[in-house]
């Protein structure tokens, strides 16, 4: 969006009067769409126009008002396109700023229609609450962070993920919350691949940017190689103690009725119940073809069960 | 039959067991993966190696598995345990124990083989190709606890490659007859089972490893190149491990966790339901049947 940041903080630099809201390079490559985009749609709209039109009136007054139609179209057009590097960033941040507007209406609506104590209890309570409350309080932060981590990961792709010769860069699709962190889904555009993502120090590079432990990239599904999955982890769901849900398809009013074998008597548990015997060669001895270690074979861990049989 | 009456004295009369409802054929609860969400494991027509140091959560998860199958009223349990505790908490819900004794393993899987071998001309004569949900027989888990006292400890080495080879071809041809095979062991390397065993088994999971090249042994060689081992686990947290399943990817996941109380009331359960409806005979009488 801006060069020379190092100026001022809203991104343009006031070097001769002239406010650089768009990069010369971009602006120039936008510009030139634009006036392709322009002759294309004036060529076909005003074709198109002046056809239809020759049907109702004079062919030389169809054709002029085709032109006109055309050009009006295609000048629409061109400032879209020309315009579309700074109604992209309006388009990127549109949460944040319906958020912002509906926090600045609400607020004056809010101190119109009731007092300044029922004003000041009423947010208290909107904010307040979830809060207080810890499931909402990590709902809230988990979608926070999913904004978050749209624009981190946009950064990190105009940034360092090689783009293709346009500049276009991989659109950022949804983002949903999950237990460990994010799962952002992206489509890559043409110039891109998954093993582009996945070369060495790209996914630490994005985990720094997002801030996050570790982030992870996969396919989201076998039909398109464009559409991928990044899994960003902040936390480590793998910590807790999984409980089995096996317990519970057991009913709970069954009896404690443990069909135990009967108790084997405490006899031989300890080293010195165990003699020192010498190990009787096994009826197969002749063969001799033992080499590996046969105290190992007996007992691994000097307790052989045989003795309790 | 007698015995086991006279066991259940303290049930009420009047109650019937009704059995969990679950069927092999549903995928077994695992865990949570990395990102939070559960994993689930389809057992049926597949077969799992777990794999990892001592203490890496291979018997939680094995013992998870036995559950799920322990609950689904049409699967047969037969159990090899050299440890014995390991899976004994479900010696009264299942068909056949094994504990460290290796000629009762190896009658056992002959045992297995001749079923399997019975299923297959069965199946041939109603020109059928493998079984389905609610079939006239039901499902076989053998799962085995320290393959590696079986295959490479107790016994001279004919019986351990007569048990190595007897497992290798329940895994290898058991799949479409309903037979499930989970085994566990430390360090799944050539000296203990065959690599024409281990590369049968579909499913991997692998626990922690205390070396990168014994995360290759048990998810297959290669994975450590493309950034998966099990090395890199927290020795602290058991039962997280690499799963290879449908994806064939390995995901990190975090294994279930049942404590022995848990299990217990489970197995009971399971015992008392199978008892019931005739499912489990008592298994020594059996044994000596087939001997």
């Amino acid at each position: 969006m801006s060069k020379s940041s190092q100026r001022s903080p809203f991104g343009w630099s006031n070097r001769g009067g002239q406010v650089t809201v768009i990069e010369a390079p971009v602006a120039r490559s936008y510009r030139r769409r634009a006036t392709i985009a322009f002759w294309v749609t004036l060529g076909v709209v005003g074709l198109l126009a002046a056809t239809v039109a020759s049907e109702y009136m004079h062919p030389i007054l169809g054709g002029l008002l085709g032109v006109v139609l055309g050009a009006v179209l295609g000048a629409v057009l061109f400032a879209l396109i020309v315009a579309w590097p700074v109604l992209r960033v309006f388009w990127h941040w549109l949460p944040e700023i319906l958020l912002g507007l509906a926090t600045v209406y609400g607020w004056t609506t809010l101190m119109q229609s009731t007092p300044l104590w029922g004003s000041l209890l009423i947010v208290a309570l909107v904010v307040g609450v979830p809060a207080a409350i810890a499931p909402t309080r990590r709902r809230v932060m988990a979608w926070a962070w999913c904004l978050i981590v749209r624009h981190r990961l946009r950064l990190c792709f105009a940034a360092f993920i090689a783009t293709n010769r346009h500049g276009s860069l991989p659109l950022i699709l949804l983002a949903k919350p999950t237990p460990a962190g994010e799962r952002v889904w992206v489509w890559l555009r043409p110039g891109l691949s998954l093993r582009d993502l996945e070369q060495d120090g790209q996914m630490q590079k994005l985990a720094v940017a997002c801030w996050a432990n570790e982030v992870r990239v996969m396919r989201a599904g076998r039909k398109y190689a464009a559409f991928i999955r990044l899994d960003i982890t902040r936390r480590e769901p793998l910590a807790h103690t999984v409980v089995s849900p096996l317990p519970d398809y057991v009913p709970t009013d069954i009896p404690a009725n443990a069909p135990t074998s009967p108790g084997m008597p405490p006899v031989g548990l300890d080293l010195p119940d165990v003699p020192d015997v010498t190990v009787i060669a096994s009826p197969d001895a002749p063969r001799q073809r033992k080499p590996r270690n046969p105290t190992t074979a007996a007992s691994p861990n000097g307790f052989d069960p045989s003795d309790y049989a | 039959m007698d015995l086991t009456d006279t066991i259940e004295l303290p049930t009420p009369a009047d109650t019937v067991p009704v059995g969990a409802g679950l069927s092999i054929f549903d995928p077994v609860f695992l865990g949570i993966d990395e990102f939070g969400h559960p994993a689930y494991l389809p057992m049926i027509y597949r077969n799992i190696l777990i794999g990892g140091e001592p203490g890496a959560g291979k018997s939680s998860l094995l013992n998870t598995i036995v559950g799920h199958a322990a609950l689904c009223p049409d699967v047969r349990l037969c159990l090899l345990d050299g440890k014995q505790v390991e899976l004994g908490l479900w010696k009264d819900a299942a068909d056949v124990f094994v504990g460290p004794d290796i000629d009762h393993a190896i009658r056992t899987l002959r045992r297995v083989q001749t079923v399997m071998d019975n299923r297959y001309a069965f199946l041939l004569s109603h020109r059928r190709r493998k079984i389905g949900p609610n079939d006239l027989f039901g499902q076989i888990l053998v799962a085995c606890d320290e393959i590696a006292y079986f295959s490479a400890t107790a016994g001279d080495k004919k019986d351990q490659d007569l048990f190595a080879a007897l497992l290798r071809d329940i895994v290898a041809r058991g799949r479409a007859v309903g037979i499930i095979v989970a085994a566990a062991t430390q360090r799944p390397s050539s000296d203990i089972i065959p690599p024409s065993l281990r590369d049968l088994f579909a499913w991997r999971f692998a626990g922690r490893c205390t070396n990168d090249v014994s995360s290759d042994i048990v998810l297959g060689h290669g994975w450590y190149a493309r950034g998966f081992s099990s090395n890199s686990i927290d020795p602290n947290n058991q039962g997280e491990g690499y799963l290879i399943a449908e994806g064939g990817i390995p995901n990190r996941v975090k294994a279930a966790y049942m404590t022995d109380a848990d299990i217990i009331r489970v197995a009971d359960y399971a015992t008392w339901t199978r008892r019931r409806s005739g499912l489990v005979a008592p298994a020594e009488s059996a044994v000596k049947v087939a001997a």
